[in-house]
């Protein structure tokens, strides 16, 4: 199982954000795809995702072997795709365990037993550390920002995906949910998941260490390596990628 | 012999529908409902036997009122009350529960007292129409102090074409009293038309406690309803009030709560949905005739087809009625590109020192959520799904009541499907 993508090319409102991305993930590898705001990285995100608003113009994705550039968000999920939202939706008047159920049973023929959904849900509930009141809530609404990654990353959790996106999902936590939210993640790594972790900071990586660092820039990957290049880009900030790239450029 | 005060009241309210052409509703140039397709001469009363069990119910009855506990039951069929129980303990506390053409032959001071009320005949020719011409009914009395947990029901059911339903319900709940009170208004898909022109009216007195619920699914046939229910709430008294609408060729009713008294309280959550050529017309009033009184109203509705439905709702204030804290707030979700939809809050405040706020939506299904749930797997259909009954939800759980609550889920649900294609390519092709 893999993530590929290739050449791609995406615009939104008519303004090309992407121009020529490639980037593989496979099962039981742990990438990081970092850069700073406005480089492209959530519209990767989206993208790969399948998001209406943004097109793709040029370039394709596949998804073990098979091109899902034109897939319905739907169909990427069920074949093994997650997204974490940096900005989940909130969804008014369906309960954490209701929504939950509902996506359990997209992936399935049969629908899921009350009794092993119930048991389904508390273990993971109580991998994430969440209190099992939680579940009765409606998705999203009125949560702080820690409690929706980490409804997010509960939601990783019981989808068992092959391949997950996990786009800025240690923006706004608090070094007690960033804990709780890497563990959980951690948790779940393994040889049958692939994560690409997108993020700004290099803060999640200390608690998750990826086995490969990309770096965005303006739309493209400019660079690429082990978990060493995000040390460095802790130490220096993105200042010296940026040097490089245009020195590169103007050789 | 009927008593006096009927005589007198059944006189004056033929005279008006006599004089009282029919009647069309127009509001601001672009809504307009009218009755000119019934054919009000084809329609009559029709009569039938007194059944001894719920099971021989009509159908569409008997599903709604399935494995219910409740305190007792009136089942009116066309002009008939065919069915009537109350669980004895509750007789001996002295609740009467029954037809109101038998209150008025065994408690006629009772009923003398309460019976319209707040309700009256000269409100337009189908007001006349109920009050000339009810039979059957029902009326509900709980004495003061009595505190009744299991709901009462009552049941209006038209199970044939041709049908003229005129139907009157009164309820009054004593002193400090509690109960909770359904009423449900069924039909099956009839092949014809039918007309049920209701009334309804509940006071609760100083201090009672009142859980009020109106669920009507008249069916995909050509019924008309034209009904006015009112309520009043008198001295630190308090009703929570949920009418449902979930089916009726045209329905134009007026759905009034009065704080009547200071410290009463409301709150009135409705909802509707709507499909097909259906047209609903509601106009409701809170008003508030006293100071210190509070209210909270939510309505909620969704469309399919090329249905219609107006809401209106108006918040009055009277002079000297200080210290009221209430609000008001519609919103419709259209589901469909034919649908039409009208949300209009409005305000009369004659006093100062109040809070009163409202306001007003029509809106789609979100595309944005319906793209976070097929990024789990949710298809479209079902996400559209999802998000309708979700949105219901909140006004759902004011029922307060599990199995209503199931029944009105279960009927969404049975909607929802019946329109998913539908509704899932509108949602598509935004």
């Amino acid at each position: 199982m893999s993530l590929e993508i290739q050449n791609l090319h995406v615009s939104t409102d008519d303004r090309e954000i992407l121009h020529g991305v490639d980037l593989s993930v496979a099962k039981g590898e742990t990438h990081a795809l970092m850069g700073p705001n406005g480089s492209g990285k959530s519209t990767l995100a989206n993208t790969i995702m399948g998001n209406p608003a943004y097109q793709i113009t040029e370039g394709r994705i596949l998804l073990n072997g098979e091109d899902v550039t034109e897939a319905e968000p739907d169909e990427r999920a069920r074949a093994g795709l997650f997204l974490a939202f940096q900005y989940p939706a909130t969804i008014p008047g369906v309960s954490v365990a209701n929504f939950l159920r509902t996506a359990v049973n997209a992936g399935r023929d049969e629908p899921i037993k009350v009794k092993d959904f119930g048991a389904l849900l508390r273990e993971n509930m109580e991998l994430l550390k969440m209190d099992p009141a939680f579940n009765k809530r409606y998705l999203n609404e009125g949560f702080s920002g820690g409690e929706k990654k980490r409804a997010e990353i509960l939601q990783l959790a019981m989808l068992r995906p092959q391949i997950a996106v996990l786009d800025e999902t240690d923006s706004g936590l608090d070094i007690d949910a960033l804990r709780v939210v890497s563990d959980g993640v951690n948790a779940l790594r393994g040889p049958d998941l692939g994560t690409l972790i997108i993020t700004h900071y290099t803060r999640i990586l200390r608690y998750v260490r990826p086995d490969f660092v990309h770096i965005m820039l303006d739309g493209r990957v400019v660079r690429e390596g082990g978990a060493e290049l995000a040390d460095q880009l802790e130490e220096q900030g993105y200042d010296f990628i940026r040097e490089e790239v245009s020195a590169a450029d103007a050789s | 012999m009927p008593p006096s005060f009927l005589e007198q009241s059944r006189r004056s309210a033929l005279e008006v529908y006599e004089r009282e052409p029919l009647p069309t509703w127009r509001r601001s140039g672009f809504w307009t409902t009218t009755v000119r397709n019934l054919r009000l001469d084809e329609l009559e009363p029709r009569h039938h036997d007194p059944v001894a069990s719920v099971e021989e119910l009509p159908e569409v009855a008997r599903e709604a009122l399935a494995d219910d506990e409740l305190a007792g039951l009136v089942v009116q069929r066309g002009a008939s009350t065919v069915h009537t129980t109350l669980d004895p303990a509750l007789a001996e506390q002295g609740v009467v529960f029954c037809s109101l053409e038998r209150a008025i032959e065994e408690h006629p001071e009772l009923v003398a007292r309460w019976y319209m009320k707040r309700l009256s005949a000269d409100e337009g020719k189908f007001s006349a129409a109920a009050a000339a011409f009810w039979t059957g009914g029902a009326f509900l009395h709980v004495p003061a102090e009595v505190r009744v947990e299991r709901p009462f029901q009552v049941v209006y059911v038209i199970d044939e074409p041709g049908t003229a339903q005129y139907a009157h319900t009164l309820a009054v709940v004593g002193q400090f009293a509690e109960c909770s009170l359904r009423e449900y208004c069924l039909a099956p898909d009839l092949e014809g038309q039918a007309l049920h022109a209701g009334a309804f009216e509940l006071y609760c007195q100083t201090g009672a406690q009142v859980k009020l619920a109106h669920v009507q699914d008249w069916g995909s046939g050509e019924v008309y309803d034209i009904s006015t229910k009112r309520v009043e709430i008198g001295r630190d008294a308090h009703c929570s009030w949920v009418p449902i609408h979930l089916g009726g060729h045209l329905t134009k009713q007026q759905l009034d709560i009065v704080t009547a008294e200071q410290g009463s309280d409301m709150r009135h959550t409705g909802l509707y949905f709507t499909e097909g050529q259906e047209h609903l017309d509601l106009f409701t009033t809170d008003l508030h005739e006293q100071g210190d009184t509070t209210g909270d109203t939510v309505w909620k509705g969704a469309l399919t087809g090329d249905s219609r439905a107006s809401y209106e709702g108006l918040i009055h204030i009277v002079e000297g009625a200080q210290n009221t804290h209430t609000y008001l707030q519609t919103h419709s979700m259209l589901l469909s590109p034919k649908a039409k939809a009208d949300a209009i809050p409005s305000l009369i405040v004659q006093t100062d020192n109040v809070s009163a706020s409202h306001g007003g939506t029509v809106g789609e299904v979100d595309e944005e959520l319906v793209f976070y749930m097929m990024t789990r797997g949710i298809s479209r259909p079902d996400a559209v799904r999802v998000l309708v009954e979700g949105y219901f939800e909140p006004v759902v759980q004011r029922l307060d009541d599990p199995s209503l609550e199931a029944l009105v889920r279960a009927r969404i649900a049975a909607k929802l499907s019946a329109a998913e294609q539908q509704v899932a390519a509108y949602a598509a092709e935004r």
